[in-house]
């Protein structure tokens, strides 16, 4: 479980603040082809390139998407068709993921990520609401995942 | 007042033209990173849920307390729903504050989560208790 985190890291000094609408990675000083161009480019990887940024976001994703798997599986055991509904969130959540290692490169990152955060969202409400009513009415099952 | 101005609050938009944001699109890994860490609290908000349910299904009924696992286990579960909504506005205003430069606004989830635990953890203890004396 990841702790909440502090501000992001700041680009190093050699780095720009942001590289621009778009979120091209590869348009800061120091890049050919950029105003200041033909200059060595010392940067940290990282900050040359958001991609092991946009991995390390797949990744979570990943994990999230897994995060609901496990929880179908384990709802599964207690209440079937509680369980196949959220087992069918899975790949929703791992189709978001993929959108978000696809799309985001072009368009404006935050129009991209809203919709897709606001159904991760929704998903989860929904997920505890069927959780709750599953906890409230249904038989309990001690023992029932030995 | 509308209805999507008085519940705006709970559900803003972080885009440019949503709320009239405009801004500028910040560095992509800090949008990334705040990304990321919705999805942390996200899969937190899961654990809890899975919690929950887990002590209400699956744990043997304590004796002398007759609805001790749904005292301990429902608001583990209502938590886990308010913590994917405070995610999201955690992130809108993070995504927003990031696009316009400011710093980063406090957080209180860890706070309400830390309390939260807390509470439940004594709580559990006094069911433990209750159910040993009986």
């Amino acid at each position: 479980m990841t702790p909440a985190p502090g501000p992001p890291e700041p680009p190093g000094p050699g780095g720009p603040p942001h590289t621009g609408p778009g979120g091209s990675p590869h348009t800061g000083p120091g890049e050919p082809g950029s105003p200041l161009g033909g200059a060595a480019d010392d940067r940290e990887p990282e900050e040359r390139d958001a991609g092991l940024a946009r991995e390390r976001t797949a990744l979570a994703w990943t994990r999230t998407a897994i995060a609901f798997g496990a929880l179908g599986g384990a709802v599964l055991k207690v209440n079937v068709v509680t369980g196949l509904i959220i087992l069918a969130m899975t790949p929703m959540v791992w189709q978001l993921g993929r959108i978000a290692r696809s799309d985001s490169a072009g368009a404006g990152l935050s129009a991209v990520s809203t919709t897709r955060l606001r159904l991760i969202t929704v998903s989860i409400v929904v997920v505890a609401l069927l959780s709750l009513v599953v906890a409230l009415v249904g038989r309990s099952a001690p023992g029932a995942l030995r | 007042m509308s209805w999507s101005g008085r519940w705006a609050w709970l559900w803003p938009g972080a885009s440019a033209g949503e709320d009239g944001d405009q801004g500028s699109e910040p560095d992509p890994r800090f949008t990334f990173a705040n990304e990321r860490t919705f999805l942390a609290w996200s899969r937190t908000a899961l654990a809890l849920v899975v919690a929950g349910l887990a002590i209400v299904q699956l744990l043997p009924p304590f004796p002398g307390v007759p609805a001790g696992r749904h005292l301990l286990g429902v608001p583990l579960i209502v938590l886990g729903a308010v913590l994917a909504v405070a995610a999201y506005s955690e992130w809108v205003r993070n995504q927003r504050a990031l696009r316009r430069g400011e710093p980063l606004p406090r957080s209180v989830m860890p706070w309400i989560l830390a309390a939260t635990i807390a509470g439940m953890a004594v709580i559990s203890a006094v069911v433990l208790l209750v159910s040993a004396i009986r």
